[in-house]
């Protein structure tokens, strides 16, 4: 037996070697002991198969042509001849060039080099290299053991750039992310000042659940980050806020965040496992890493479970700055939300509008149950140049009374916070009073037109938001910029259901985009006029 | 005559140093065309360099000396010169049949100056003789 496997390994330590034969390639015989049609260099075809045949495939095999001379087999169907009949013959092809290769003394110079052959000897460097997701080595500077390679690069400024992977104690601040599967990869580091948000999904185990590292939270803050690159200054991660996920969704905040909870079993469920980790860190202006936070997300994980999905991101923040996200500088950029904001209370001039968060330009959200009652206020921001349609069924019973009705379907359609203005660039300050166009709002009632009693019930069926924005600033740049809102709600008048009886009616918010700039006319300069004045002496003699 | 020199060694030495300076140019930029087109690895390329580099420093001295023994009649130089184009003829060979790509002008090339070679070698063991005598 030992012998046995000793041939068997030799056999298998070598490749087989390629064809080079030029009487001998085929490259369209690729049915094994069949004929394959229009191949004429098959040798499983008989003369029979050969006689079928229309045109060659392949009509010659040539070895490299930068050879001063080489074989060539020119494979041709004789059509002339009954029944049809295939010619195979070998010519020298000669390469009339000057430079044409006479002879090599490198064997590799023409053929593509073999693949390696995994023995037992090189199998564990094939691996390193080969192994993983991605074709290459771990890189060597993750390695802070190895001293030998900072001296050359103790001259580099200290300090994080952009795109730079945060250094922590043992590696490198991960952020799990998917990497070619959905499947999470811890592998992924964090670059300085890149504003990452990822979903991966990892496989647990409810019985075994105490025991994955990446579940528990000292995996995620265990390691304090270096605050430049390559020092011993240490940044510890502190925990900002926990967050506890019940298993049927619903989220509530921890009032004490400093007491770390790591996961346990408990009644055939898993708590404390966690569900998403959030990264603040905040930085220098020399790219000095001064603080960092993570808010956690804990949730519950079910025993049927066999894996759940962990949400990542890092954000990054400047020092004793408080960042507001411009949705363009200075127009309005495709595909970012459209700031909105209230008229503060000043008189008899407002000093300045109140935009945050809470007073966004939204839209009602289409939920998966299209109830509108049991909407709970899902809303989705309005992005700049994106049309938008969502709705939902209102399910009108006999009991419902009209007014309340009303102002509900009103809440629903236009949200909480309704905003009264909309910046007319992407980046208008607060302060600047004129840079904000005020919402026009508009009332059409669906049966205006068939004299029906005003007085009968009318509820609003559908808000349109129209946008009118215009190109602004030159031509070869031009910019978004807002120049009118306008929200239009539509009523209906409301019959009276006999009792019993329900209806289903269906509500639509929209939000459309509509340019409304003029045609550019270029403008072009004047033409330089010549002014020539002789001086007053000029004709100094005769004057 | 009481001239010995060989003026046919004279004409075929004085040609030979135009010749070569052609030559070595050609080859130099043939290999670096050839390290551009066809995978040439370091370790394959520092020989050829090589070999052609010691090829030209030998060449200066042998012509100088096949000059000189020949205008001053002199056999000492001359059998310098000879031993000097035995190492030059191996050089040769070995650009002729051992270089990684071996293109269609490079045999030329080599043929020629081998054939150069061989006339010059004759050449000076002639007039050695008539020196020597």
């Amino acid at each position: 037996p030992a012998d046995i496997r000793d041939a068997a390994q030799a056999r298998v330590r070598s490749a087989p070697a390629p064809v080079t034969d030029v009487a001998r390639l085929c490259v369209c015989d690729l049915l094994v002991a069949q004929c394959d049609i229009s191949c004429c260099c098959d040798p499983d075809c008989s003369a029979e198969d050969f006689s079928l045949f229309t045109t060659c495939s392949v009509p010659v095999v040539t070895g490299d042509s930068q050879l001063c001379s080489q074989k060539a087999a020119v494979y041709s169907l004789d059509v002339e001849a009954n029944p049809p009949e295939r010619i195979f013959k070998i010519i020298d092809q000669v390469n009339p060039s000057i430079f044409c290769i006479h002879a090599t003394n490198y064997k590799q110079a023409l053929y593509l080099k073999s693949p390696e052959i995994p023995t037992p000897e090189n199998f564990d460097q094939l691996l390193d290299k080969f192994g993983g997701a991605t074709f290459s080595t771990e890189p060597d500077s993750w390695n802070v053991d190895t001293d030998a390679q900072n001296p050359p690069d103790a001259n580099e400024t200290s300090r994080y750039e952009y795109g730079v992977p945060v250094q922590t104690e043992d590696a490198f601040l991960r952020l799990p992310s998917p990497v070619v599967s959905s499947w999470c990869s811890d592998a992924n580091p964090a670059g300085f000042l890149v504003n990452q948000a990822t979903k991966c999904i990892r496989s647990v185990s409810v019985e075994k659940c105490d025991s994955i590292q990446a579940l528990s939270m000292l995996f995620y803050i265990n390691s304090s980050i270096l605050a430049v690159p390559r020092s011993s200054q240490m940044v510890n991660i502190t925990v900002q806020s926990i967050v506890v996920q019940s298993l049927n969704g619903m989220r509530t905040l921890l009032s004490s965040s400093d007491v770390l909870r790591l996961p346990i079993v408990l009644d055939e469920l898993c708590i404390n496992a966690v569900l998403g980790v959030n990264y603040h860190i905040t930085h220098t202006d020399t790219g000095e890493i001064i603080e960092a936070a993570a808010a956690f997300v804990l949730g519950a994980i079910s025993k049927e479970k066999l894996s759940i999905e962990q949400s990542f991101e890092i954000s990054f923040t400047q020092e004793n700055t408080q960042p507001v996200p411009l949705s363009g500088n200075p127009g309005y950029v495709v595909g970012l939300p459209v700031r909105a904001g209230f008229q503060s209370q000043g008189y008899p001039f407002p000093a300045a509008f109140l935009s945050n968060k809470h007073s966004q330009l939204t839209i009602l959200h289409s939920t998966s149950t299209q109830d509108c009652l049991a909407a709970q206020g899902a809303r989705a921001p309005v992005l700049f140049g994106y049309n938008m349609i969502s709705g939902c069924k209102l399910r009108i019973t006999a009991a419902m009374k009209c007014q309340p009705l009303a102002q509900t379907l009103l809440d629903v359609l236009k949200g909480q916070n309704f905003p009264e203005y909309v910046a007319s660039f992407g980046n208008s300050q607060a302060q600047d009073v004129l840079d904000w166009v005020p919402i026009t709002q508009l009332h059409i009632s669906e049966q205006m037109l068939s004299h029906t009693l005003q007085s009968s019930c009318q509820i609003p069926v559908s808000l349109g938001i129209e946008v009118k924005w215009t190109k602004y600033g030159s031509l070869v740049n031009p910019q978004a910029r807002i120049v009118n809102v306008t929200a239009t709600i539509t009523t209906t008048t409301l019959k009276q259901l006999p009792s019993g009886r329900e209806r289903i009616i269906p509500i639509t918010s929209s939000v459309v985009f509509t340019d409304i700039s003029s045609p550019a006319e270029p403008s072009y300069k004047a033409w330089p006029t010549i002014d020539i004045k002789l001086p007053f002496d000029f004709f100094y003699p005769f004057v | 005559s009481s001239q010995l020199s060989s003026l046919p060694l004279q004409i075929l030495l004085y040609v030979n140093g135009i010749y070569y300076i052609f030559y070595f140019l050609a080859t130099l930029a043939m290999i670096i065309y050839k390290s551009q087109v066809f995978s040439y690895p370091d370790d394959l390329l520092a020989p050829d360099l090589a070999v052609l580099f010691l090829m030209a420093i030998l060449e200066v001295p042998r012509l100088y000396l096949g000059f000189k023994g020949n205008l001053t009649e002199a056999e000492a130089p001359l059998g310098l010169s000879l031993g000097l184009t035995v190492g030059s003829v191996l050089l040769c060979v070995y650009l002729l049949l051992w270089q990684t790509y071996v293109l269609w002008a490079d045999v030329l090339l080599n043929a020629v100056l081998l054939s150069a070679y061989g006339l010059e070698s004759g050449l000076k063991v002639t007039a050695i003789a008539a020196f020597v005598s």
